[in-house]
């Protein structure tokens, strides 16, 4: 049997851009005002019958291109497929922003001369690789409710449940179940997967 | 809405929405102020397919997953409406039987509506021809069809005709009384049902039960007070029955506010503020607002945060702010927007020296010697024989458990008999027990209906998921139009006719609401003496319910099944007309379509109409369209969200948002600051912000800021520490003039305003 492989999908039909999830996860992770780690994003705003809104944040992608530029390789992938980093061994350098197609990592933006420090995004909830659930992971890199069997707040908060996430197999079932209920469009794939996913 | 079948609510539930085939909202953007809720509509796109139509001022995000949207002049959905039913007219796609079977007067809409025809409703609308029709016959065509509202169907000069407007579409093609149909009113904010059942206006006592004589009666006796002692609170008897002043307008009772308008107010003038928990930086008219605060003896303000008034005001004396605790920190009974009830449960004990609203209003009335009536009616019982008497051996009160049964013992209008604290907590408690789509119960709570929807007529009934549908048997929540206007007007019947029989009445068709006079003659049955003796004069004040119950074992409803009224004889206009707002973008239209006549003493305050609406062509000088609404990630007036640093991120500033193509017209670019002039002499100075989802003669702002006033920060204003992260200008700073004619909600949604270059 295939370890479960945990995804990110963000159903475009349903995000209504409210941001719960991204309030959710600055407000879980107690994260610095500015380090955005999931992110709502409007295309055409305003333009009838060409807008959209979609929630992206890392997604936790197969061969993950941040993992494969690290010079320092502070990534890791854990059995589950989510990308985790140790921001003890980060140098801030910023090569995993310009490798990520999803412009997940971010950085801190005080600091003299824009220095940029340890690289911070989405853990999926799954914490770091301190020990689980200690006060020292906590604050280096938010909550682990992954371990806690808890779904990641992002998804948990999302109003419209248009943010899914969990093993492929089960977000690809529900994805179906709406694309065919909606009785038009094609099973393709979901926004974003083509990149992170296909390998 | 209750002039037109009896209740002003929401007839079915969002849950329910799943359940239709065509959804049409009118000034609504749920997809921003019920962002969870919305997840019902998206469902009913996926199980159903169904089409999901927009009609706004604003391309919105509800409007981003619609299917067909028409971008609307605002304040003219009357037209609109009357467009969509020429056209359902000329085609015969009516539901001739249901109306002649349900319906009064709706002959005298088919004669209006013949006037609007496509081509004048797109003159007026601004929506053209092709679109009226292709949105009409969609809705016609996908039955049944829910119709959605909010504030932007009622906050008009004309929002109590729009809000008759909407449910006459709706009775035209029979989408009423069954589900997937309905009219889905949103309500705004947590527990605005339950505060409106209670009767927070200026017009009624809780319940809906009015200010006559006889509602005052029934609640002195229910609540074991002499009526000769609540007379005496008045000046004289005659106030007891007068509206007060309301929201809206209060400040136009205040000594010294400059102002033309006369007020009917007893000989005297408003001194004193209490605000218990609500927003009144956002209300129309900031600048009366400000001079009414200026000149009070007293200002009190119970808010969890700093109520803005305070930074708002310039008095230094008076003003007291009472720490009054959340939502989290008390227990009780809320009521959601489709009229259900659940349980809240205390999170956390008060925070500091905070107090829930109830123990200020309790010290409050410890203070004024009043407290052991103000409490009595929560340790009162009826007896078997219909009088009232203190519990035996009660001599306390248990918060809120006992007002929660206070207002299930006293509330019959609208059903509130079956809303006990231990049932209504058992269905909060059994939350997953019930099914999403037809709120149906199962195991334990088989045979009732998730949070006991209003009507629940007993202790033992099921509640009434969708209003008026004749299809189940009133125990389980049928029911048909409330019999509440007489039994015919000029020899016409108002009752249902023969073929409206709610499942399992004992009464073929129609009849009147149950009294005691009438109820031997319309039930067939023989009361004895001793129920004669207990029972009240009608359902309504019957402390025995003895009325109900013999209504429940003859299965018909208590208020009657009658017809609904398109006519509202009593109302100014008797069926819903066009009138454009005061500050029209239209003059010709203006003159065409004329305001109403000025309302002295409208809620104590002459209000005008057609004298501010005739004074000139406002369109020369400020010509730009205004709305207002709601930001995703505010709500009210905003502070207790702009005092969250990850809320406030989201929109960090003020702005006013407008197409890009008047920003190149009026020199402004996005990101710069303008002044936004209002026709009376107002402004603020704000941040423009470039958006194509508002019209080219439009603009936008949200009405969620405050702490800035027509230029000036006054945020030094603020307690030290209590100052939120982000402050502005508030939008009701430069709303214009104008209420309705009826309810007297300004008119925030369809205004004048000119913008400048800062």
């Amino acid at each position: 049997m295939d370890y479960a492989r945990m995804k990110f999908y963000c159903d475009e039909h349903r995000c209504i851009e409210c941001d719960g999830c991204s309030v959710a996860c600055a407000e879980a992770h107690e994260l610095p005002v500015g380090i955005s780690r999931r992110k709502v994003v409007t295309i055409n705003e305003g333009i009838e019958g060409k807008e959209f809104s979609t929630s992206i944040a890392c997604m936790h992608c197969t061969d993950a291109p941040c993992e494969q530029v690290c010079p320092v390789d502070c990534f890791y992938i854990r059995e589950d497929g989510i990308v985790l980093h140790d921001k003890d061994k980060c140098i801030g350098c910023g090569y995993c922003l310009y490798a990520c197609p999803f412009g997940a990592p971010q950085f801190p933006r005080d600091g003299a001369f824009g220095a940029k420090g340890a690289m911070d995004k989405c853990t999926m909830c799954a914490g770091g690789p301190l020990e689980t659930n200690s006060k020292h992971e906590r604050e280096l890199y938010g909550q682990n409710r992954i371990a806690e069997g808890k779904v990641p707040v992002c998804a948990a908060m999302c109003s419209t449940k248009a943010l899914l996430v969990g093993d492929a197999e089960s977000i690809a079932n529900i994805y179906r179940t709406r694309v065919s209920a909606r009785g038009h469009g094609t099973v393709g794939v979901p926004y974003g997967w083509d990149k992170a996913y296909t390998k | 809405m209750a002039n037109t079948w009896g209740y002003g609510a929401m007839t079915n539930s969002m849950n329910d929405i799943q359940n239709s085939k065509a959804i049409i909202i009118f000034g609504a953007n749920p997809a921003v102020n019920h962002p969870v809720g919305f997840q019902h509509l998206l469902k009913a796109k996926e199980r159903n397919n169904a089409q999901l139509i927009v009609i706004d001022p604003r391309f919105t995000k509800t409007a981003a997953k619609a299917d067909y949207y028409a971008q609307i002049r605002p304040g003219t959905d009357i037209p609109f409406m009357y467009g969509m039913l020429n056209i359902i007219f000329k085609n015969g796609w009516e539901d001739k039987e249901f109306i002649d079977a349900r319906v009064y007067g709706m002959e005298d809409i088919r004669a209006e509506a013949a006037k609007w025809t496509p081509e004048v409703v797109a003159d007026v609308t601004g929506v053209s021809v092709e679109k009226l029709i292709q949105i009409t016959t969609v809705y016609a065509k996908n039955r049944p069809g829910t119709l959605i509202w909010a504030m932007g169907l009622t906050q008009h000069t004309i929002g109590t005709s729009n809000t008759r407007m909407a449910p006459i579409l709706q009775l035209a093609l029979g989408n009423m009384g069954k589900a997937g149909g309905g009219t889905n009113i949103l309500r705004g904010h947590d527990n605005v049902q339950g505060a409106t059942d209670m009767g927070c206006l200026s017009d009624s006592l809780p319940g809906y039960y009015g200010l006559a004589e006889g509602s005052w009666k029934y609640f002195a006796k229910s609540w074991g007070v002499d009526f000769e002692y609540l007379e005496k609170q008045f000046k004289d008897k005659s106030w007891m029955s007068k509206n007060g002043f309301t929201l809206a307008r209060w400040w136009a009772g205040v000594e010294g506010v400059k102002n033309d308008e006369a007020i009917d107010n007893a000989g005297t003038h408003l001194k004193a503020l209490v605000v218990l928990g609500n927003g009144i930086t956002s209300i129309a008219q900031q600048a009366k607002v400000k001079e009414a605060l200026d000149h009070l003896d007293l200002i009190v303000l119970a808010d969890p945060f700093v109520n803005e008034a305070a930074v708002l005001t310039d008095k230094k004396d008076n003003v007291f702010l009472l720490p009054a605790a959340t939502q989290f920190e008390t227990s009780g009974l809320v009521v959601a927007t489709n009229r259900s009830a659940q349980w809240r449960y205390k999170v956390v004990e008060p925070l500091y020296e905070s107090k829930p609203d109830q123990e200020i209003m309790f010290e409050l009335a410890k203070r004024l010697g009043f407290y052991d009536l103000y409490v009595k009616g929560m340790m009162m019982e009826e007896t078997k024989d219909g009088k009232l008497q203190m519990i035996p051996g009660k001599t306390t009160f248990i918060w809120p458990e006992d007002a929660c049964n206070e207002i299930a013992r006293i509330v019959k209008t609208i059903g509130l008999t079956g809303w006990t604290a231990e049932r209504v907590k058992k269905h909060t408690d059994n939350w997953h027990m019930f099914d999403e789509l037809t709120l149906e119960g199962t195991g334990p709570m088989k045979g009732e209906y998730y949070g006991l929807p209003w009507p629940c007529w007993t202790k033992t009934h099921s509640g009434s998921p969708n209003l008026y549908d004749t299809s189940k048997p009133v125990s389980m929540g049928g029911m048909g139009f409330r019999n509440n206007f007489g039994l015919e007007k000029d020899g016409v019947n108002l009752l249902a006719e023969k073929s409206v029989t709610v499942i399992g009445s004992k009464i073929q068709g129609g009849h009147a609401e149950i009294t005691k006079d009438n109820i031997e003659k319309v039930l067939g049955i023989t009361l004895s003496e001793e129920e004669k003796a207990m029972m009240g004069a009608n359902w309504k004040v019957d402390n025995s319910n003895l009325i109900v119950q013999k209504c429940m074992e003859a299965g018909i409803a208590p208020y009657g099944n009658a017809k609904a009224r398109a006519i509202v004889w009593n109302f100014p206009d008797k069926i819903p007309m066009h009138r454009e707002p005061l500050h029209s973008p239209r003059p010709d239209l203006a003159t065409k379509y004329p305001a109403y006549a000025d309302k002295a003493n409208h809620f104590r305050v002459m209000t005008k109409y057609i004298s501010v609406q005739s004074a000139k062509d406002y369109s020369k000088e400020f010509p730009v369209n205004l709305v207002t609404g709601r930001l995703v990630n505010l709500n009210g007036a905003g502070v207790e969200n702009r005092a969250s640093k990850y809320l406030t991120a989201l929109t960090p500033e003020m702005f006013i948002s407008f197409n890009p193509d008047l920003g190149a017209s009026l020199g402004v670019k996005n990101g710069d600051m303008v002044w936004v002039h209002s026709p009376e002499g107002t402004k603020i100075k704000v941040k423009a912000k470039y958006s194509h989802s508002v019209a080219p003669n439009m603009a936008f702002m949200p009405f969620h800021f405050a702490g800035h006033f027509q230029g000036e920060d006054r945020t030094a204003n603020f307690p030290a520490g209590t100052k939120p992260y982000a402050n502005g200008e508030s939008a009701n700073t430069v709303t214009n003039y104008g209420y309705d004619i009826i309810t007297q909600i300004p008119e925030t949604k369809g205004g004048l305003c000119r913008i400048e270059k800062a």
